[in-house]
């Protein structure tokens, strides 16, 4: 359950300057959307007339009924009203029928087409992108954002359409009718769509102080729940409520506040329409009196100043929401747009082309180039999100096939940001690196990844059966090459110990299992997807002494013939590298085998050190004795 | 209720007062006007009666829609009072029930849920106090206003004014009763789109790793698909239903108008009677309309108050007298028995006892009820069998509060709330000065990262603020814990997350504190237990081996087999160091 509290996180779009005026250029940019349904929209369109026209009608109904008595008296053909009234409902009921179905398809399919490009373009942003996003600030602009923007899209559009057709078919009625108690009816007008757009303005801004506070609240929940724990062992119950109180404190506040305007909204409204039809029935009643106008007239005045309020309150709303929206809009297109920072070249895209034409080839890449990776290359990388503060200088590594590069040294030492380098999540700002001998930027980025395996130290599993989870590594693999690399990567025995083994569902964000199994799932699927260059990340780093050991014997086979970068704090994982790199400060201080490397005496040597049982608890004066005992090689043979 | 039946006398008397205007300028007889006004203009002025009366009676009409609207206005706002102040002590009371009910509650329970209850339930309960009961009540009480002057003015046709509404109210109902499936369908296409959605974006590494963008797209377009698809046909069914609904509703205001009609010619009401009917039900007909549909709603309200129940109605933990003062720190337990699930037993006897200042390690393999023991210890779970005492008193027998007090623990998985780092850190003890709690953090080492960050001990936690570090985390729980400074100190595997030379460096604080707690720490890497008086080691809910690091290292046993593993690798830094220094 994530909540997401959009006002506390900077991400340069501030809603009250984005809803000051209207951004007429964004909502054209989002009708664009809608405008890929035209048959639909027509047909929207074309509903939302019909009950304009039949509002404008129906006063003429009653005015032609009142008339008819009036002028023939008994002899008043009233079945000929009724049946028009019957053909009215009808096309009003068709209609209405017509344009919820319409709106509800137009307001869903331009949610789904905004959806599936903006996913679209998500998959191929590159992590620089992500790097800012946190995902609850993804997830708002995919989720609550399209829906808000679709429903503007459709339904405002639907009123927008009926809202003007009908005030333009009243006006004209009313004019048509009597032109002076038309005019003293539209003298209203102004006034009341001034009221009505301040009003809705303000009711928005404070639904939105309402929202705040309830996302507040439910993070208050979430961590009720999560800290229960925490909570009870150092007896937070009464301090925790009294902050509480606080925020359902606020949250009344600001709720009260806006039902409060809301209902003085509405009052306001009827009494200016009431307005209206009080100088209608005054200026009317006079002339009826006088003879000139008939009480069908009046009456169907009456009842058109009543409906001629309803679309300004319509239109009122939808233009503060969309003023509103526009945060929104900004960010939802923000998405659409963002290029990705990392993408194939035009060079590389059109030998894709030509590759596709030549058709498939064995050894050769969809970019024309090798298919093997037979050396990766650094040449004097560098790499910094601000050049003042570069992460990583003057990078120089080489990998060959077969060979394992260890990276060791503190954290935030740049290795990290160095595989990512390799992986081409990330591009180098200085220098370059070499697959094969050629600059990767000039081959293709989907090549390249297609080649990785990536086991990383938080391992992400997916919702769904563990079997499924692993063979996300290859699509394509069988239940028995999925056990497998199961049983390779030292997964299989507790797999087979959850009641459904395999099929184990493992929840979301794999909440049923523990750090090390989600590790020992995640190396599993590196091994199944059998890649040409391995990377893997603290991948070990939560799981316990005994596999740990277990899945060293089998590391040793999974890695003959690849290329393999290895980030490790626990030695015993790196010692057998070819070649281990130390990295300090963005830089490489030490390179070479295990023996070069403890022979220098320099940094590497220190940390194996340290990682010494005897080191970790020297400065216990009282135990060392113990210690040295333990750590004696020669215990083992003892007894 | 008074607001909104005072609205509705007002709401209802506008069209009377056009009746009646109309009713005297068509027939151009004061006599049919309202009696009071002919008298009040007949006293004042003879001039032109007629006109004065019209003027009157927009006057009066403007005036009534004014007050009936201030009404309209309170009503409001007093609607917004009661169901915001309800909902608010239904927020709190959930809140606090949270925090009092028993650890075991949480077990099996799925925080998504439990948050949905507090959140999403209590505001369908909110929508309904809000907006549907007062809908409702508004249309009952305007039938029950309009009827009576309805029939006043004429019986049949009153009658047939009344004949298609329930119709419609009964259609209503019985149809969104019907629809609840395919809006249960489309909310769950909705979820499954969202946790599609989430998992991509959390596991966004993974995907690109391997490759799978395009398989990724078409999951989620699947998702969005049926979504959209589902969406559609919960719109066609509502546009079926409205068109229906609506064609009902106009054909009641219709049969007014014709019937009506042909009753003024039939000289049975006036013209001003034909307006009143016609006006009173095309303002009734509306909300008539709706009440098949918060009829419906209502069904959600009560499943909603169902699912909110459910957690007010779980028993909270008992109360026990509180021994008050300071323990000293003595742990006894003596035949332990302990389960979750009654055929799952996780402990099973185990008795030991702990002098008070006494530091003990705890070791065993994941699952022999290294963290039951302390769960147990801290009285969040209740034991099923045998005794846990404190000072010789049966936990399960004294304050909760008080026992928790007493016991500072830095859990497994540790908890910090979204507060700033100080705040986090008093939590333990909320008077803390400022330098006691930079004192308890350099203790667990954690001093410096805290300074690092731009807003140092101000810096917020968590999503909002600086993320950090598993290590970090840890750490600032346990200068949590060392804050407190409690007579048991218990580390649950507490240090896992960080690395061998800051470990080394707590252990040392650790050990400048000895004997001023009980002190329990939890590992897994020997190096922090082995300074420990007595090590204790779990092997499936059994205590199989007690002693010094010493003894236990030379008997047969599971703890000799871990110090083996260790010793190995051990064994082989150290030769790789003597060969080293030879080469080098």
């Amino acid at each position: 359950m994530s909540h997401y509290d959009d006002d506390n996180y900077e991400d340069g779009i501030d809603e009250r300057r984005a809803a000051a005026r209207m951004q007429t250029h964004l909502w054209k940019r989002l009708f664009g959307y809608a405008l890929n349904h035209k048959r639909d929209l027509w047909l929207l369109g074309g509903c939302s007339l019909v009950p304009a026209a039949v509002e404008t009608l129906y006063p003429l109904i009653t005015k032609g009924v009142l008339d008819d008595i009036e002028a023939n008296g008994a002899d008043a053909n009233l079945w000929r009203w009724g049946f028009y009234y019957l053909v009215c409902t009808i096309a009003l009921s068709l209609s209405v029928g017509g344009f919820i179905a319409g709106a509800g398809k137009i307001r869903c399919y331009v949610s789904h087409d905004i959806r599936a490009e903006a996913f679209r373009n998500l998959q191929r942003l590159s992590f620089s992108f992500y790097d800012y996003r946190p995902v609850g600030w993804l997830m708002a602009r995919m989720t609550a954002d399209c829906e808000r923007l679709s429903n503007i899209l459709a339904w405002g559009f639907m009123d927008f359409i009926w809202g003007s057709a009908l005030m333009l078919g009243i006006s004209a009625a009313m004019l048509a009718i009597n032109w002076q108690l038309a005019l003293v009816t539209l003298a209203v007008l102004p006034v009341l769509y001034w009221v009505s757009l301040k009003f809705r303005r303000h009711i928005l801004t404070s639904a939105r102080e309402v929202r705040r506070a309830n996302s507040r609240i439910t993070g208050a929940y979430n961590e009720a729940i999560m800290g229960v724990h925490t909570s009870k062992a150092f007896v937070r119950e009464d301090a925790n409520l009294a902050e509480f109180r606080g925020l359902t404190g606020r949250m009344f506040g600001a709720s009260v506040k806006n039902m409060t305007l809301a209902a003085a909204y509405l009052p306001i409204v009827t009494t200016l329409a009431s307005l209206a039809i009080g100088m209608v029935l005054l200026v009317g009643g006079i002339d009826v009196y006088h003879a000139p106008l008939t009480v069908g007239t009046l009456v169907a005045f009456m009842a058109y100043v009543r409906h001629f309020f309803d679309p300004v309150e319509t239109l009122g709303h939808w233009f503060a929401e969309m003023q509103m929206a526009q945060a929104s809009a900004e960010r939802v297109l923000s998405l659409v747009d963002a290029k990705p920072a990392i993408a194939d070249s035009e060079d590389v895209r059109r030998a894709m082309a030509a590759q596709r034409h030549a058709g498939e080839r064995r050894h050769i890449a969809t970019d024309g180039g090798p298919a093997r990776v037979t050396s990766i290359e650094l040449q004097n990388v560098g790499f910094g999100y601000d050049p003042a503060q570069p992460v990583l200088k003057g990078i120089n590594l080489e990998a060959r096939a077969g060979e394992t590069i260890a990276l060791v040294g503190p954290t935030g030492g740049g290795k990290s940001t160095l595989v990512n380098i390799i992986c081409r999540f990330y591009e180098p700002t200085v220098g370059q690196v070499l697959i094969n001998g050629i600059d990767y930027r000039k081959r293709s980025l989907a090549w390249l990844q297609s080649n990785l395996g990536m086991v990383m130290q938080s391992a992400h599993v997916f919702s769904g059966p563990i079997l499924e989870n692993i063979r996300y590594g290859r699509l394509d693999a069988t239940d028995a090459e999925t056990v497998e690399a199961a049983r390779i990567a030292g997964a299989h025995d507790f797999i087979t110990a959850l009641p459904d083994g395999y099929q184990t569902d493992v929840g979301e964000g794999g909440g049923r299992l523990s750090a090390g199994q989600k590790q020992l799932i995640s190396f599993a699927r590196a091994i199944l997807a059998d890649p040409q260059v391995l990377v893997m990340d603290e991948a070990t780093s939560s799981v316990d002494t005994e596999t740990e050991r277990f899945i060293q014997q089998g590391l040793a086979r999974v890695l003959a013939g690849r290329i393999a970068f290895i980030i490790a704090h626990r030695l015993s994982t790196v010692r057998h590298a070819t070649r281990i790199v130390v990295v300090h400060d963005g830089e490489i201080v030490e390179s070479g085998n295990h023996d070069e490397l403890i022979a220098a005496q320099g940094r590497y040597a220190a940390l194996y050190r340290q990682q010494s049982l005897r080191e970790a608890t020297r400065g216990w004066a009282a135990v060392e004795a113990r210690a040295t005992a333990m750590t004696d090689p020669a215990l083992g043979q003892e007894t | 209720m008074l607001a909104m039946a005072v609205t509705n006398v007002f709401m209802f008397a506008a069209p009377l007062i056009g009746k009646y205007a109309i009713d005297v300028a068509h027939s151009r007889d004061l006599a049919a006007g309202i009696p009071a006004l002919v008298a009040l203009i007949e006293r004042f002025d003879a001039q032109s009666p007629h006109i004065a009366h019209l003027a009157l009676c927009a006057a009066a009409s403007v005036l009534l829609t004014a007050v009936g609207g201030v009404f309209l206005y309170l009503r409001g706002r007093w609607t917004a009072i009661a169901s915001e102040a309800i909902c608010r002590r239904l927020r709190e009371e959930l809140y606090r029930r949270l925090h009092h009910v028993r650890a075991t509650f949480f077990d099996g329970a799925d925080t998504g849920d439990l948050v949905q209850r507090c959140s999403s339930d209590v505001e369908t309960v909110r929508v309904f106090l809000s907006a549907d009961v007062v809908e409702m009540g508004r249309a009952i009480l305007l039938i029950c206003t309009m009827l009576p002057i309805l029939f006043w003015l004429n019986v049949e046709l009153a009658w047939l004014s009344i004949s298609l509404m329930p119709f419609l109210v009964v259609g209503a109902y019985v149809f969104f009763s019907k629809v609840k499936r395919v809006f249960e369908i489309t909310d769950r296409s909705e979820g499954a789109m969202t946790t599609v959605l989430q998992e991509n974006l959390t596991g966004i590494r993974v995907v690109r790793a391997f490759g799978r963008q395009d398989y990724e797209i078409g999951r989620f377009g699947e998702k969005i698909r049926a979504f959209r698809e589902n969406y559609y046909w919960l719109s066609r069914l509502m546009g079926w239903y409205w068109g229906i609904a609506d064609f009902f509703a106009l054909m009641q205001i219709g049969l007014v108008l014709i019937a009506g009609g042909f009753m003024v010619i039939d000289g049975r009401i006036s013209v001003g009677d034909f307006f009143a009917f016609t006006t009173y039900v095309s303002m009734a007909i509306w909300p008539v309309r709706q009440l098949g549909r918060v009829l419906t709603d209502s069904g959600k309200a009560v499943v909603a108050l169902t699912r909110i129940d459910h957690i007010l109605m779980t028993p909270e933990e008992d109360a026990a007298p509180a021994p008050g003062g300071r323990a000293e720190g003595a742990i006894r337990i003596d035949d332990l028995h302990f389960h979750y699930d009654e055929h799952e037993p996780v402990l099973r006897g185990i008795s030991l006892s702990i002098a008070a200042g006494e530091t003990i390690g705890l070791v065993g393999a994941p699952g022999s009820g290294k963290s039951s023991l302390i769960r147990a210890l801290l009285g969040l779970y209740p034991y099923q069998g045998g005794s846990v005492t404190l000072d010789g008193r049966e936990i399960d027998g004294i304050d909760r509060k008080w026992l928790r007090r007493q016991i500072g623990v830095v859990l497994q998985e540790p908890f910090l709330y979204s507060k700033s780092v100080a705040e986090n850190l008093r939590v333990a003890r909320a008077d803390a000065p400022f330098d006691h709690l930079v004192a308890a953090a350099k203790d667990a080492a954690v001093h410096d990262a805290i300074i690092g960050f731009t807003d140092g001990y101000d810096a917020l936690v968590g999503e909002r603020g600086v993320t950090l570090s598993g290590g970090q985390r840890q750490r600032v729980a346990l200068a949590r814990a060392l804050l407190k400074d409690p007579p048991v100190l218990v580390l649950d595997d507490s240090l896992s997350a960080v690395d061998t030379g800051t470990e080394r460096q707590i252990l040392s604080a650790l050990e400048r504190r000895r004997g001023r707690h009980t002190t329990i720490v939890i590992a897994h890497r020997l190096s922090t237990v082995t300074h420990a008086d007595r090590i204790l080691v779990l092997d499936r809910g059994r205590l199989v081996q007690s002693g010094t690091h010493d003894a236990l290292a030379r008997e047969i046993g599971p703890y000799r087999r871990l110090c083996e593993i260790q010793g190995e690798l051990d064994a082989a830094i150290e030769a790789d160091l003597k060969t080293g220094a030879a080469t080098g």
